[in-house]
């Protein structure tokens, strides 16, 4: 017989997440009170109410994968009331940052649109600039941890990008821009132009715009989460006139 | 702040009900306290400290709009 652990503030409330869990009415459930559970303090101290549940008819086909994730399934309160809600990876990311952003103090609205290879979350709301942060970071920071949370269980493949007032696109714009700019002075001057301190993405973007430039390469340099970029000219004297964009001699 | 931790804490880890936060408020500063079970404790630092770095990052810029500094200790 398969049983699951439900854990709640009260014993009500565990039967309550049971029942979400099986997506069935409590007399379809077998329930056995493990623990009643005490209120504490302000969540110190306090004892969860633990219930055991199975379901009394066997039509759970569907379910036997649900048992293999039941470390999930008795996640966090605030999770799990969430997660039960509905399976879609894009509406728990949705939730958890709903979540996250509450406990922040920030009032925000947040619209979920799944593309081919991502799920954006785009929040809209008041303290944009407090979720963006220098350089984006604390928007990187948050869209770190729901990745992390969503796929400690390895099922979700999507990545998630978080969004503020398209503050993503204006950056890979400003990005890009950069790039050019960076190219033309770097072919100018025949030296090659270090520029500073970029995450991943940040990086990936200049890589992917100079790709198609023969007279320059691109490279990474440094340790750690933050890699120079290194912007230099290719065998100059060679590739003259190669380079599409290379710009009129002077 | 304590409530956010804990919240991104559970969210990440696979023993939530192990997670414990505790908070030391200061005038200017508090300190929050993360403890979390064994197996858990890399969830929560990640490659090469990302996670925490991020959990802090969020953690400032929380603390920010109160105006105070709070930092992050996670005890081993």
């Amino acid at each position: 017989m398969d049983y699951i652990e439900f854990e709640g503030k009260t014993v009500d409330e565990a039967i309550r997440k049971a029942c979400e869990h099986f997506d069935v009415p409590r007399e379809k459930l077998s329930i056995d009170i493990l623990s009643e559970g005490s209120g504490g303090f302000l969540g110190l101290g306090s004892k969860k109410a633990r219930i055991r549940a199975s379901l009394l008819t066997l039509d759970l086909t569907a379910d036997l994968f649900e048992h293999e994730k039941r470390d999930d399934s008795s996640s966090t309160e605030a999770v799990l009331a969430v997660e039960s809600k509905e399976d879609s990876i894009a509406l728990k990311a949705k939730e958890l940052l709903e979540g996250l952003l509450l406990r922040m103090h920030v009032s925000a609205e947040v619209n979920v649109r799944e593309e081919k290879d991502c799920i954006v979350l785009d929040v809209k709301g008041n303290g944009e600039g407090l979720l963006i942060g220098k350089r984006g970071q604390n928007l990187d920071a948050i869209q770190h941890i729901v990745n992390k949370a969503l796929n400690k269980q390895g099922e979700n493949k999507k990545k998630i990008v978080i969004d503020v007032e398209s503050y993503r696109k204006r950056r890979e714009e400003a990005l890009v821009s950069l790039a050019h700019r960076l190219a033309q002075q770097v072919k100018k001057t025949k030296k090659k132009i270090t520029v500073g301190n970029m995450n991943a993405h940040d990086r990936r973007i200049i890589h992917l715009t100079l790709q198609g430039d023969n007279s320059l390469t691109t490279k990474s340099r440094g340790e750690g989460e933050m890699r120079k970029i290194v912007i230099m000219p290719l065998n100059t004297s060679q590739n003259k006139g190669e380079g599409t964009k290379e710009p009129p001699r002077e | 702040m304590k409530d956010l931790i804990k919240y991104i804490a559970q969210a990440l880890v696979d023993h939530p009900e192990q997670v414990e936060v505790s908070e030391v408020v200061g005038e200017q500063t508090s300190v929050i306290e993360l403890r979390v079970a064994k197996e858990d404790l890399g969830k929560v630092i990640g490659k090469q400290g990302k996670t925490a770095k991020a959990m802090r990052t969020i953690l400032s810029a929380a603390s920010t709009k109160v105006r105070k500094r709070t930092v992050l200790e996670i005890i081993e």
